[in-house]
């Protein structure tokens, strides 16, 4: 019975309750690092991270934190995560925490960490607070590795590096769109991205 | 509850206890990984200079003890004082520039000029390879920067990068006139001391050139020095000093 | 001074925060409904942004640079692992502070930009141009210009975005489209527009 309700809770935020798609929060720092899947990628998995573990400490201290100042005491604990696991990035995957750059920093100000510290964290078990985490994190790891494979894959014709168009097609005329390569494609992939998610969930 | 003084003490205490955890933690994990930090950086440096005397791939990864013997075995460091003269040392007021060697047995192959300069939005970084004629171009890295991405942010790109191999930061006469980067594309007469510019970044262009004919200048001593001679070699006593360390 | 120029051109149009950088997402999608919120929004966010990126900047290169504790004595320090916590206290103190002069001297301007002031603390764009701030090397009167610029570009586009919302209320969206989706492919066609200004020389 309890497994039931700890599997929803995990499939309620990578699905149902998609964080970028229906809640609109956090699309602040994802966006940037979608250029490539694997920094995307990355910076979902380290959102995950941070998600899961604030929710889980924040869970447990959830008697004792005084109502007046928690929100000071959530983004203390939520940026000792960051930090963490900036430092953890530059010390075993420096390359990809170079690309990262500042964004990493800035999960601190994600609305959806936040979020879920105050909407589940507060008022539930320090478990399925956890579970709550993955799965947000999950989620928004989805969407962002979804933006990430479509602007690197039309963008300079890679997945993970590596070369997925083959040089048949460019020979044949086709070219890399460099649009998706900047800001707007991001941007228009997401709507589009929103609006295909839609129409699913309607049926 | 019912007593505020007490409600306040204990928040206080509470947030000084958070703030003492976290920092804890914080202090043992960047002090614990602090060595595995600094030695990345050091090697993504020396992967750099590798790039720019074309030692490695631009489009490759190597593991980083590997770029390390690569490192050791190939370049070597040295600071030059305003006149062109080679100091194993730094000074101790600073004002010796600092400057790579490639080295092959005892010949020095190429050297390399560290770029720090200003481009149209930040700092701009790379290294830059000249051949001991002292006036050809053997590579060009960027490798931090922060123009517009796919606008002037194609400096770091191989495409534009190794546009830069094979030219000349001196004219027909053998005077210095550093590598300029060309508002679209390159003048045909003076093909050689310009390279193609990157569409719609003129401005990032436009700082670039400025701030490489800056470094080069400062360079120009030493550069005189190769092309007309003066060194060739690493000199045998650097060389063993260098090897006692 | 062509510097400190081209640093507050790029900011407030090439180098969008919102449209380049894509940060301060979640509050420009919620308060670009209408166009005095948003104004009163994109004031709030530029004169915290002018205060606070200055205000960091003194601590970033007084306290928590690598050997920045010279001057009281400690040359070997390194505190840059701290800056995100820092930050993001300098932050909501100020945007504290801020509410209450606010409060204290202009109460119809508290009533107009009251609310947001708590949502800026955590307002993704206030971080993020303290943190590229140090990642750009920037001078103190640098950091100055960016963050004034940077607000200023956050204004032009939640304005632009809410104008068009405004229009948009006559517009027949698609189903599914309407609202997040067609909200975000504007932005990316704002984005576009935007970019256009790249090709701008300055002397």
């Amino acid at each position: 019975m309890a497994n039931k309700t700890y599997r929803k809770i995990i499939t309620e935020g990578v699905f149902k309750n998609n964080p970028i798609a229906i809640q609109v929060l956090g699309i602040c720092s994802a966006l940037a690092v979608t250029v490539q899947l694997k920094t995307a990628l990355v910076m979902g998995i380290s959102l995950t991270f941070v998600t899961a573990f604030s929710n889980l400490i924040i869970s447990i201290l959830r008697h004792w934190i005084p109502r007046n100042i928690r929100i000071i005491v959530e983004l203390t604990i939520i940026a000792t995560l960051v930090i963490i696991i900036d430092q953890v990035l530059k010390a075993f995957l420096y390359d990809i925490s170079k690309q990262l750059s500042v964004f990493v920093g800035l999960i601190i100000t994600n609305c959806i960490v936040m979020g879920r510290a105050e909407a589940f964290a507060l008022s539930n078990p320090p478990f399925a607070s956890f579970l709550d985490g993955v799965g947000n994190g999950l989620g928004y790891a989805m969407i962002l590795s979804c933006v990430g494979f479509i602007r690197e894959l039309f963008g300079s014709g890679k997945i993970f590096g590596f070369k997925v168009v083959p040089d048949l097609f460019y020979a044949a005329g086709y070219q890399d769109m460099g649009l998706m390569v900047l800001a707007p494609g991001a941007f228009i992939v997401i709507g589009l991205l929103v609006w295909i998610q839609k129409i699913m969930t309607k049926e | 509850m019912s007593d505020p003084m007490m409600d306040k003490f204990k928040s206080v205490f509470f947030a000084v206890c958070i703030s003492a955890v976290c920092s804890l933690a914080i202090l043992y994990v960047s002090t614990g990984l602090k060595e595995r930090q600094d030695k990345n950086l050091m090697t993504d440096k020396h992967k750099n200079i590798l790039k720019a005397a074309g030692l490695v791939l631009a489009d490759q990864t190597y593991p980083a003890d590997r770029i390390e013997t690569i490192y050791q075995k190939n370049i070597k460091t040295c600071y030059i004082d305003n006149t062109g003269q080679i100091f194993k040392e730094a000074s101790k007021d600073n004002d010796r520039l600092q400057l790579y060697f490639q080295v092959k047995d005892e010949d020095i192959e190429s050297y390399i000029i560290p770029i720090d300069t200003k481009g149209l939005w930040g700092q701009i970084l790379g290294y830059l390879a000249l051949e001991k004629d002292g006036s050809t171009i053997a590579g060009f890295t960027v490798y931090h920067h922060s123009e517009t991405p796919g606008l002037g942010g194609e400096i770091e790109r191989s495409w534009f990068q190794k546009e830069f191999v094979g030219k000349k930061i001196v004219n027909r006469e053998n005077q210095f006139v550093s590598i300029a980067i060309a508002k679209g594309k390159a003048p045909k007469d003076l093909s050689d001391n310009y390279v193609d510019g990157i569409s719609g970044a003129t401005l990032t262009g436009k700082f670039l050139t400025s701030g490489l004919k800056e470094i080069l200048k400062e360079y120009e001593p030493v550069s005189v020095k190769f092309r007309t001679g003066g060194i060739g070699k690493i000199h045998p006593q650097n060389r063993n000093a260098e090897d006692g360390k | 001074m062509v510097d400190l120029i081209s640093i507050g051109v790029n900011s407030v149009f090439i180098g969008n925060i919102l449209l380049a950088y894509f940060l301060g997402m979640c509050s420009f999608l919620a308060v670009s409904k209408n166009i005095n919120t948003a104004i009163g929004l994109g004031m709030a966010v530029t004169f915290v942004l002018g205060i606070t990126t200055p205000a960091n900047w003194l601590l970033y290169h007084y306290v928590l640079a690598p050997s920045a504790l010279a001057w009281a004595g400690f040359p070997g320090t390194d505190l840059s692992f701290f800056k995100f916590i820092m930050f993001i206290a300098v932050i909501a103190a100020m945007v504290q502070a801020v509410e209450m002069i606010i409060d204290r001297f202009s109460p119809s301007l508290y009533s107009a930009l009251g609310v947001f002031l708590p949502l800026i603390a955590v307002n993704c764009a206030i971080l993020g141009a303290a943190l590229f701030m140090i990642e750009r090397n920037y001078t103190l009167m640098e950091s100055i210009v960016y963050g004034v610029g940077s607000g200023t570009g956050w204004l032009l586009a939640i304005v632009t975005m809410a104008a068009i919302r405004k229009k948009l209320r006559y517009a027949n969206v698609p189903k599914g489209l309407d609202g997040m989706g067609i909200s975000m492919i504007i932005t990316g066609l704002m984005a576009m527009a935007f970019m256009l200004f790249s090709g701008i020389t300055l002397s």
